[in-house]
């Protein structure tokens, strides 16, 4: 049990930076201090706009960095108070322990520690009431009543984790990226949702579920890409970006491996409610590739408009993007209360199986003024909610200051803020920005920090 | 059956540092059995006792938790005597199975009240059990003996039922379902 729940734990920790790497594109200090906006053609935004492609690569575009590389004082910090090697003994990690807070786990691995945490994420605390009677058991979550989603909740995401760039020409070009999709999605029944969102009492000889659907692949896409300038500005093709640029990318997917597992996980009650063992529910079917390489086409398009100091840019990624897994097996795990066992049962083996990326939407739109203000915004959408982020920088001299706004999937308003300083080619950038760990509705505050290299 | 608790009660273990507060409705285990009527027959100059026993069932898992508190909140009984004069109380006796609290100290005694003739009197029992029978109610499983005791001083018999109509035990856990 403990070894499932580090190992767990861990695996989602790797994911998870995935996640806020793709929510926030980079881990640019920068960025953050201007609430998690990407600023088009300085931004990292080309790796999700082909015809961003096509726009000159300008160095020093009004303080934009060549790299940025992260300071990872959260990870340093996190590792300190968790050693790696006594992980299993962690209280954190550990459900035996007195310590051990589930909600502070799903926080930690919603809200990686990558960076410093000013202010953690709350894991909430306050008090639960039951009332047990020999046919009824209500549970008042009170304030934790927040946290019973009315819908479908989840999380999940499409990352292109790697992006290597081949050879071109003639706007061309051939490439492979690596991309991580995961989607897990769960629902309670009407019943559960009843007695822990209203304190409704558990009754006897009902059906009390939650109904999970989690889906995870990867593998690497082969691309050749198209990008061009489609008109020019006033002063021809090298005097400036201004323009429009379109780009189209076509991906040949080859799927390293995938799983699924779908169905409802419960429990059934018994007459009387307290008295009769209730009867757990389970009943889960797992698909799993047992051959790597499953294929499938997919594509990118993307266009982008600038004109002198402002510029805007929409793409769309993995349309139609479906994976034909050849050789797969699909499991069938049922509890029966006969016994207590769990049986598993191979429905069936070696055979071909389909599964989708979800489409990612991505707006963007930034103004550089000559006065050293650059203002951007943009919405990204892949498949779990809407973000926006709308950003803006100040540069005096050596100096930056920064802030923004952005609304997370959760439609949470969110903040960020912070400077800079440069020194030559060189550049140490602090941001701060808040955000809302998954099963919290308070906000965290965390420190990025990033050395720039212009 | 503990895969089964956790599920039911990981939201507990979402409340962090909060507390569980458990509201044990031990009349509804009683209610419609006849266990929820204790019958006495008191000879003259004598005293008797009468006890009905039952067992509650209550959340599994809490065996890692601590108990800050344990109270009646909400008891009430009614004296239907139908004739003597004389006096009853109440005892109740906790343990963790049913031989064990008839040897158990009483965790709670309601002082007597007096009785005469054919009358109803209401009784209420409340009181605070904590410290006395903490460890009980960490478990999956708990008996309750409510011990109706009478005296008589008089010259006929004493005869009536106690008929117990509410029984909620409050009960305060610094909580830790795994």
């Amino acid at each position: 049990m403990r070894i499932g729940v580090v190992a767990f734990a861990l695996v989602l920790l790797v994911l998870a930076p995935v996640r806020a790497a793709h929510a926030q594109f980079s881990f640019d200090a920068r960025r953050f201090g201007m609430g998690g906006v990407s600023l088009g053609r300085d931004g990292s935004v080309s790796r999700f706009n082909p015809a961003y492609r096509a726009v000159k690569k300008r160095s020093g575009l009004n303080g934009a960095p060549k790299i940025s590389i992260p300071i990872p004082l959260g990870l340093v910090d996190f590792l300190q108070q968790h050693p790696l090697g006594r992980l299993r003994y962690d209280p954190m990690f550990n459900p035996d322990s007195a310590g051990f807070n589930p909600i502070a786990l799903m926080n930690l691995i919603t809200s990686p520690p990558i960076f410093y945490d000013l202010k953690k994420p709350p894991a909430p605390t306050n008090d639960v009431e039951f009332t047990i009677g020999k046919n009824a058991f209500v549970m008042d979550l009170g304030q934790a009543q927040v946290l019973i989603p009315e819908q479908e909740f989840g999380l999940g995401s499409t990352s292109r984790v790697l992006d290597i760039p081949g050879p071109g020409f003639a706007g061309f070009h051939a490439g492979v990226m690596w991309f991580l999709n995961y989607d897990i999605g769960m629902t309670l029944d009407d019943s559960l949702r009843r007695v822990l969102k209203e304190a409704d009492s558990v009754r006897a000889n009902s059906v009390y579920s939650v109904r999970a659907d989690a889906l995870g692949q990867s593998g690497i896409a082969p691309t050749l890409s198209y990008s061009g300038r489609l008109t020019h500005g006033a002063g021809g093709a090298d005097s400036s970006d201004d323009g429009v640029y379109l780009g189209g990318a076509a991906h040949y997917y080859l799927g390293a491996g995938y799983a699924r597992g779908q169905g409802p996980a419960g429990f059934v009650t018994g007459t009387p409610v307290f008295g009769t063992a209730p009867t757990p529910l389970l009943d889960d079917t797992v698909w799993t590739s047992n051959k790597a390489f499953a294929t499938g086409f997919g594509g990118d398009v993307g266009v982008a408009w600038i004109s002198g100091p402002f510029e805007v840019g929409f793409g769309v990624n993995d349309i139609g993007a479906t994976l034909s897994w050849s050789d797969t097996k699909v499991q069938r795990f049922r509890y029966f209360s006969a016994g207590d066992s769990l049986s598993t049962e191979l429905v069936a083996n070696h055979v071909p199986t389909r599964t989708k990326l979800p489409i990612t939407y991505v707006a963007n739109s930034a103004i550089r003024m000559g006065t050293g203000t650059t203002v951007g915004g943009d919405v990204v959408n892949s498949g779990r909610g809407t973000v926006i982020h709308v950003g803006v920088e100040q540069r005096y001299t050596v100096f930056a200051i920064r802030g923004g706004v952005s609304r997370d999937q959760r439609k949470h308003m969110q903040f960020g803020f912070g400077g800079g300083l440069r020194f030559g080619g060189l550049g140490l950038d602090v941001g701060f920005w808040t955000h809302s760990p998954s099963l919290s509705e308070k906000r965290a505050m965390t420190m990025a920090t990033s050395i720039s290299i212009y | 059956m503990k895969a089964c608790a956790a599920a039911l009660l990981v939201c507990v273990a979402a409340c962090g540092q909060g507390k569980a507060i458990f509201n044990v409705d031990v009349y509804s285990y009683m209610a419609g059995t006849g266990k929820d009527t204790i019958q006495y027959f008191i000879p003259p100059a004598t005293s008797d006792s009468a006890s009905t026993v039952l067992k509650v069932s209550l959340p599994p898992g809490f065996g890692s938790s601590s108990v800050d508190s344990v109270k009646i909140t909400t008891g009430n009984a009614d004296l239907l005597n139908a004739g003597g004069t004389g006096s009853i109380g109440f005892s109740l006796y906790f343990a963790a199975d049913s031989a064990g609290t008839y040897t158990a100290p009483a965790a709670l005694s309601i002082p007597s009240t007096a009785v005469s003739g054919p009358d109803t009197v209401a009784v209420a029992i409340t009181g605070d059990l904590s410290g006395i029978v903490d460890s009980l109610f960490k478990q999956n499983v708990l008996w309750v003996r409510i011990q109706a005791k009478g005296t008589n001083g008089g010259a006929t018999l004493v005869s009536g039922k106690g008929v117990l109509t509410a029984l909620l035990i409050r009960v305060v856990l610094q909580d830790k379902v795994f």
